[in-house]
């Protein structure tokens, strides 16, 4: 298939903004200010049927479509490009920004214009150091070829492109935790509503999209929504997709596809299979680390939104994590739960005190000192953070773990009866 | 006015209130800890989860605005399961220190355990181990392990002093309330993190290991500490039958808090307020009559003071000097017994320090300054009496009250000593008691009924919290008892309500006063309301 939002990828001459345009960069935008209103450019990308590649898969057409249509001189629009990529078994959006960052600006001027914004602020990931230099160069770079800044292109519409680097929080992903942040305030979830299309950053409306997201947008304006159509499965799965194959398989790494690959393909074909002839698959999380894990059985099945809700998982981030026989389910687990508890920002009671509490059960249970009581506690803890949080973060340590215990019990259920693991390694006790 | 039912009920309020206010109206108590009206909302304790129907979870009624036509069950099965799980999750890191925490008895903690948790917890695991006693100003003290998170404390030093020493400070679990390095919690307004909390994690480092709260009588009673007259809530302690086979009276002010009165001081009182008790428990009392320096019987002492009051009355030779914290009640009756022996000329003293803060603290100590300027005259201050003592047209000098600073309890002017022949009635040895002809002891603040006119012109009650010390009586009482022995009775008072009856017909600005009117939250007086 024709490669698309990883076109450039191994061509380093993208880098530069003489290269990238040479590679017919920035004629979407070209075209958007020139010929095209704001809306005509939303309306574009409302009929292609993007849907967001953060995790959630939200419409983006209708996402833009929120915002107001006249813009408060007291209140200016803002467009925030979320770069804080840090699900566990997620990297697409680091690949973009760091092989291809003009495509990433070229997106998010795009969207600016759709939304009338008044600057661009990608909140990048503090890790990223490299990504936020490539980023950052080429921020200057437009700007010198003015793409970005006072009346651009000279259509009038000026927008400034800023690039903010996080301090390492997984929590400022979230989209409002990541407002919250760049306003220079601790990193705390906001209650909705407001929305951010109504009040986001500084009290202004706001639209906040991932990076894979907008990298779309410029081959929707170029080449036209009915195009885009014709790209995985429309109506509601349509376009490119960037899949973060990790785990126990040959060739791990992220692969571009429509959206609705079959996963046995992306293990089986793109990824060479499974890494060691002789451990078969055992599970699959299909979607970063905090969606529900699949049985091996249950992975016939395409990778799109849909499909995986049909599941009972989600798509999330696209993060693939590929476990063979040999996996402990309740050692992944627990690492699992390590990450959400290290990265709960504590600002609500459930999640504050609940991952915790999970890690510890988990923990104890792997070291071999699980208790009768405990798969049912870890069960109901879990259904006791759901919904009852005020972001997602501690669903997505719930989630997990209820399917894990659920999916999986008679291994949770053999660390506690024999102290030892169904995957045969070794006794447990005192391991931890 | 959006109409929706809560519980089956249906409530008719305004649009913008909370599901959380609008069962609060109707006296249904949503549990909450985060939620506290005077500070923004936070949102994140999650103890007020009700269900709305067609929602597709539950949501916080501190912060879900009403709609037309919501229905809310606020004791379903759902709502009552996400109560009992939020009480484990905050017991799962808080430690069951109550036989030592000072909370105990109001703790919010321990209520909702009882009303909404299990009574068992499942979590075995070790709890975390934080610091339990930080120190972090001069009034409070902090126990990190008690603290569940509610931030009512942090957003009392953002909105309210706006002085922002607090701050979580870690993240996740190991989140932690701190202050910022090298700062205090040393803001003028400190005092009332310690009541916002809701649990025993902040701790008034004068009221912290002293008493067992249920051991407390409270007395709803307005702050003498300034002219703004705070509502607040004075404890004294009570006999503590459980601790002695005696039961041993411990009838001293233990501490006070605020009370909310939206129109005076909302929420809050300021710290010098909140200590204002100690001052006066760190004063040496007047607790026996004196007559020249000697201990004399109260009788003897109201005889002799009515004899020297009479003959300068008579002679238009007295002044009268009153502490402008004085009571209303004891300012009239004095002023009455002088009307019938003669005249005099009155002044209170002007107690102002300082500036009016932004948001209590009046420039004016005065407590009742008002109330004294209208029941003694507007121009009458204590320089109109001090000039006439200079000049010599006025020998004797009757002294009423204290001040709130017992060091300077209404010290006389050293151009005044010697000049004049004083008569005291108030709660203090020392200051104008010291070298009095006659003093009598009053009872202090703490220990009368009575009204204070705060700097708004708002009447409110004054109320007795203990015993007055020692033969310390209501001031009223000492004026009407005077005035008896000289010959020229008042009405027969029986309580300081019926001092405030006769009060109210004979100053005008008074009219319509009355206990009842004045309730618990005061009334404006006509005067102030521009009648």
């Amino acid at each position: 298939m024709e490669r698309i939002l990883t076109r450039n990828v191994d061509k380093p001459e993208a880098l530069t903004l003489s290269g990238y345009e040479a590679l017919g960069g920035y004629q979407a935008l070209r075209k958007a200010v020139s010929s095209m209103t704001p809306d005509a450019v939303t309306d574009e990308v409302k009929k292609s049927g993007l849907r967001g590649r953060g995790g959630a898969g939200f419409p983006c057409g209708l996402k833009w479509s929120f915002m107001p249509k006249e813009v408060d001189p007291k209140r200016p629009h803002y467009f925030l490009i979320n770069a804080d990529e840090s699900e566990p078994g997620t990297f697409k959006d680091r690949l973009l920004m760091e092989k291809d960052p003009h495509l990433v600006l070229e997106g998010s001027l795009l969207g600016a214009y759709a939304i009338r914004a008044k600057a661009v602020y990608i909140y990048i990931r503090g890790e990223f150091v490299h990504e936020a230099k490539v980023l950052e160069r080429a921020v200057a770079e437009a700007y010198a070829r003015n793409y970005a800044g006072a009346n651009i292109l000279g259509s009038g519409w000026s927008c400034d492109l800023v690039v903010h680097r996080g301090a390492g929080a997984y929590i400022c992903g979230e989209e409002t935790a990541l407002m919250s942040s760049l306003e220079g305030n601790r990193g705390y979830p906001r209650l909705k509503p407001p929305f951010p299309a109504v009040s986001g950053v500084w009290g202004c409306p706001t639209t906040i999209n991932n990076v894979e997201t907008v990298a779309n947008v410029p081959f929707i304006i170029e080449r036209g929504a009915d195009w885009y159509l014709t790209v995985g499965k429309a109506p509601k799965n349509t376009g490119p997709k960037l899949y973060c194959l990790s785990g126990h398989v040959k060739r791990p790494g992220v692969y571009e596809a429509p959206l609705g690959l079959p996963m046995k393909e992306l293990i089986y074909e793109l990824g060479g299979g499974m890494l060691h002839g002789d451990r078969p698959l055992k599970a699959v999380i299909p979607g970063g680390s905090s969606v529900p894990v699949l049985r091996a059985e249950d992975c016939d099945v395409d990778l799109d939104f849909d499909a995986l809700a049909a599941k009972g998982t989600m798509l999330g981030s696209a993060g693939v994590m590929v476990m063979d026989s040999s996996t402990c389910m309740v050692a992944a687990m627990a690492r699992i739960a390590h990450f959400y508890h290290h990265e709960s920002c504590g600002q609500c009671t459930p999640c504050r005190e609940g991952c915790g509490w999970l890690e510890r059960v988990l923990n104890r249970i792997e070291a071999g000192n699980g208790m009768q009581q405990d798969l049912d506690l870890l069960l109901s803890v879990s259904n006791n953070i759901i919904g009852n949080t005020i972001c997602a973060l501690g669903d997505a340590a719930a989630m997990p773990a209820i399917s894990f215990v659920t999916k999986f019990r008679d291994e949770f259920q053999h660390h506690i009866d024999h102290r030892s693991c169904l995957t045969g390694t070794l006794l447990l006790q005192g391991v931890r | 006015m959006p109409k929706l039912v809560i519980d089956g009920e249906e409530i008719d309020v305004s649009a913008g209130t909370t599901i959380l206010q609008a069962a609060q109206a109707r006296g249904r108590e949503i549990p909450h800890y985060c939620y506290h009206k005077g500070l923004s909302m936070a949102g994140n304790c999650r103890m007020c989860l009700v269900e709305v129907e067609k929602a597709p979870k539950l949501v916080i009624g501190c912060y879900t605005p009403v709609a037309e036509g919501m229905v809310v069950h606020t004791q379903s099965a759902k709502v009552k399961q996400a109560r009992s799980a939020m009480m484990e999750f905050f017991l799962v890191n808080h430690p069951l220190d109550c036989p030592i925490c000072d909370q105990a008895g109001e703790c919010r903690l321990q209520e909702y355990a009882v009303e909404h948790g299990t009574g068992i917890s499942r979590y075995t695991e070790s709890k975390l181990a934080l610091s339990k006693a930080v120190d972090i100003g001069p009034h409070v003290m902090l126990d990190q392990e008690r603290c569940i998170q509610c931030s009512r404390c942090i957003r009392f030093c953002d909105e309210i002093t706006k002085t922002g020493e607090l701050a979580f400070f870690q993240r996740g679990e190991r989140s932690q309330i701190g202050i910022f390095p090298g700062k205090r919690l040393d803001n003028a307004y400190s005092g009332n993190v310690v009541d916002l909390c809701p649990v025993g994690a902040l701790t008034l480092k004068e009221f912290r290991f002293k008493t067992r709260v249920w051991y407390l009588r409270n007395t709803p009673t307005i702050c003498a500490g300034c002219a703004r007259g705070c509502n607040v809530v004075v404890s004294v302690g009570q006999q503590q039958t459980m601790m002695t086979t005696r039961g041993q009276l411990d009838d001293r002010v233990k501490r006070i808090v605020p009370r909310v009165n939206e129109e005076v001081n909302a929420h809050w009182i300021c710290d010098d307020g909140r200590m204002s008790y100690a001052k006066e428990q760190g004063a040496v009392r007047l607790q026996a009559a004196r007559i020249g320096g000697e201990n004399a019987s109260y009788d003897a002492a109201v005889a002799a003071a009515a004899a020297k009051l009479a003959n300068a009355a008579r002679a238009g030779k007295l002044g009268v000097i009153a502490s402008p914290r004085t009571l209303c009640e004891d300012l009239y009756a004095w002023r009455e017994v002088v009307l019938r022996l003669g005249s005099a000329v009155f002044g209170a003293r002007s107690l102002v320090s300082g500036d009016n803060d932004a948001l209590l603290v009046r420039a004016d100590k005065g407590a009742n300054a008002r109330g004294a300027a209208w029941i003694f005259g507007a121009s009458s201050g204590e320089d109109a009496v001090l000039a006439a003592v200079a000049k010599g047209s006025v020998t004797t000098l009757l002294v009423l009250g204290d001040t709130l600073d017992p060091a300077d309890t209404l010290a006389l002017p050293v151009a005044a000593k010697g000049k004049v022949e004083v008569i005291v009635a108030g709660p203090f040895a020392s200051g104008a008691a010291a070298d009095a002809a006659v003093a009598i002891p009053s009872a202090s603040w703490s220990e009368a009924d009575g009204t204070y006119v705060n700097f708004e012109g708002r009447a409110q009650r004054v109320r007795r919290c203990h015993l007055p010390l020692g033969e310390a009586r209501p001031g009223w009482r000492i004026a009407a008892d005077v005035a008896a022995s000289a010959g020229a009775p008042l009405p027969e008072w029986v309580e300081a309500s019926d001092v405030l009856r006769a009060l109210s017909a004979g100053v005008k600005e008074f009219a319509g006063v009355t206990a009842e009117s004045m309730g618990l939250l005061g009334v404006a007086a006509p005067a102030a309301a521009g009648v």
